[in-house]
């Protein structure tokens, strides 16, 4: 791994966590605390993504451990955004969206086992509030937990997505190309 | 506490939620927890206790809200191992000696890099995030109305502070370059935690117990 590609994951860990300043300001029901592994998958392809993606786990595995066990979406995500950045689906905000909502029922999929199984839908409180939404609409247990996740990680994917696809646009052109995908995602290259 | 060697108060840290999810409920929970918050406790309970119950209290309420009090019991006691484990890790755990234990191991730089810039970057990320939303507001940014308006906002916060931080890549390539650290080299540890034969044991007993609680749970 290239000096560049090891200064990048810390910097992606730590936009991952520090955004959530400014979901605060704006007060919508969003973590985009994907955003670092998608980003660094966009740029640099899915290893570099599944090490920030593994990183930022650990990392907020210090402020709230419940989050190391969902270690396994990260990395479903970054080999999802690679997929994505391979298929320049960062090109426009139209491409993107749609990618990002995909990534939602994937990621949705994947952590409602976790959530169910270890922490019985209870990871955070909207999750929670919704899981019982579930539960009250008459969904079985394992629905209503899915039900939850969907609800939390459906937006705030699509979200992540065009986030990252108006990052790559508003990058110049020689900061760029000194990573190795990131044209190829912008379908510039 | 902060003492013992950094890979011992890892040890523990794992082995004790690893235990409270093998070990049958709710006994076994009960005891991890009692353990957890024992060793918290050695903290005070302003640095200990209270950031532990605080962290573990919700949890217990949505558990209700959403089960029996059997299995409320069962993975609240489990989930309160989990975050005191940690809780008590984070007080006791110092990342630089960490650094200089992986070091010593003979562990790449690389890994010992990525945690100690990723452990001072993220502070510094989420100040500059701070004052992004101060400038934006002082320009007069409303996050506030629709949900459009939200994120149009949203996206004047999100966007320097992602550019900002990316063109500081280039910035940190060029000081690893200087300094020499590419994949593979090898460091000397200034002071690496002394590792006693003592704490050795401990480790892998802790491993054999979670494969014997494990191997009897499944049998």
């Amino acid at each position: 791994m290239s000096a560049r590609l090891l200064a990048l994951i810390p910097v992606a860990v730590a936009i991952s966590l520090a955004l959530s300043a400014a979901v605060d300001a704006v007060a919508l029901p969003l973590f985009l605390d994907t955003t670092g592994t998608i980003l660094a998958t966009a740029l640099a392809g899915p290893v570099v993504g599944i090490a920030v993606g593994a990183l930022t786990s650990a990392v907020n595995t210090l402020r709230n451990p419940t989050f190391w066990p969902f270690v396994v979406v990260q990395v479903i995500v970054a080999l999802y955004a690679g997929f994505a950045a391979r298929a320049a689906l960062f090109r426009s905000l139209k491409t993107a969206v749609p990618a990002g909502l995909g990534l939602g029922v994937i990621a949705s999929l994947t952590s409602t086992p976790i959530s169910y199984f270890v922490f019985g839908c209870t990871t955070t409180g909207g999750i929670a509030l919704t899981t019982a939404l579930g539960k009250a609409l008459g969904l079985p247990p394992l629905g209503a937990c899915f039900f939850g996740s969907f609800v939390s990680d459906f937006g705030d994917k699509a979200v992540t997505f065009a986030l990252v696809a108006s990052v790559l646009h508003a990058l110049p052109r020689r900061t760029a190309a000194r990573f190795p995908l990131a044209l190829r995602a912008i379908g510039a290259a | 506490m902060r003492a013992l060697h950094p890979f011992t108060l890892l040890a523990v840290a794992a082995a004790l939620p690893a235990l409270a999810w093998i070990l049958p409920a709710p006994a076994g929970g009960l005891a991890t927890a009692g353990i957890a918050f024992c060793l918290l406790g050695s903290r005070g309970l302003r640095r200990g206790l209270w950031p532990a119950l605080v962290a573990a209290a919700p949890f217990w309420l949505f558990l209700l809200l959403l089960h029996d009090v059997r299995t409320t019991l069962a993975i609240g006691l489990r989930i309160s191992t989990m975050v005191a484990s940690f809780v008590w890790l984070a007080a006791v755990l110092a990342p630089d000696r960490l650094v200089e234990a992986t070091v010593a191991r003979g562990w790449s730089i690389t890994a010992a890099y990525l945690f100690a810039a990723t452990l001072s970057a993220v502070p510094m990320l989420r100040a500059r995030a701070r004052r992004i939303v101060e400038a934006q507001r002082c320009r007069g940014l409303s996050p506030r109305g629709s949900v459009a308006n939200r994120l149009r906002a949203l996206r004047a916060l999100a966007l320097p502070l992602v550019l900002s931080a990316l063109h500081e890549v280039d910035e940190r390539t060029l000081a690893l370059e200087a300094r020499g650290l590419v994949p593979g080299a090898r460091r000397t540890p200034l002071a690496p935690p002394p590792d006693r034969v003592v704490e050795r044991v401990v480790r892998w007993g802790l491993l054999l117990l979670c494969l014997a609680a494990l191997v009897r749970r499944v049998a």
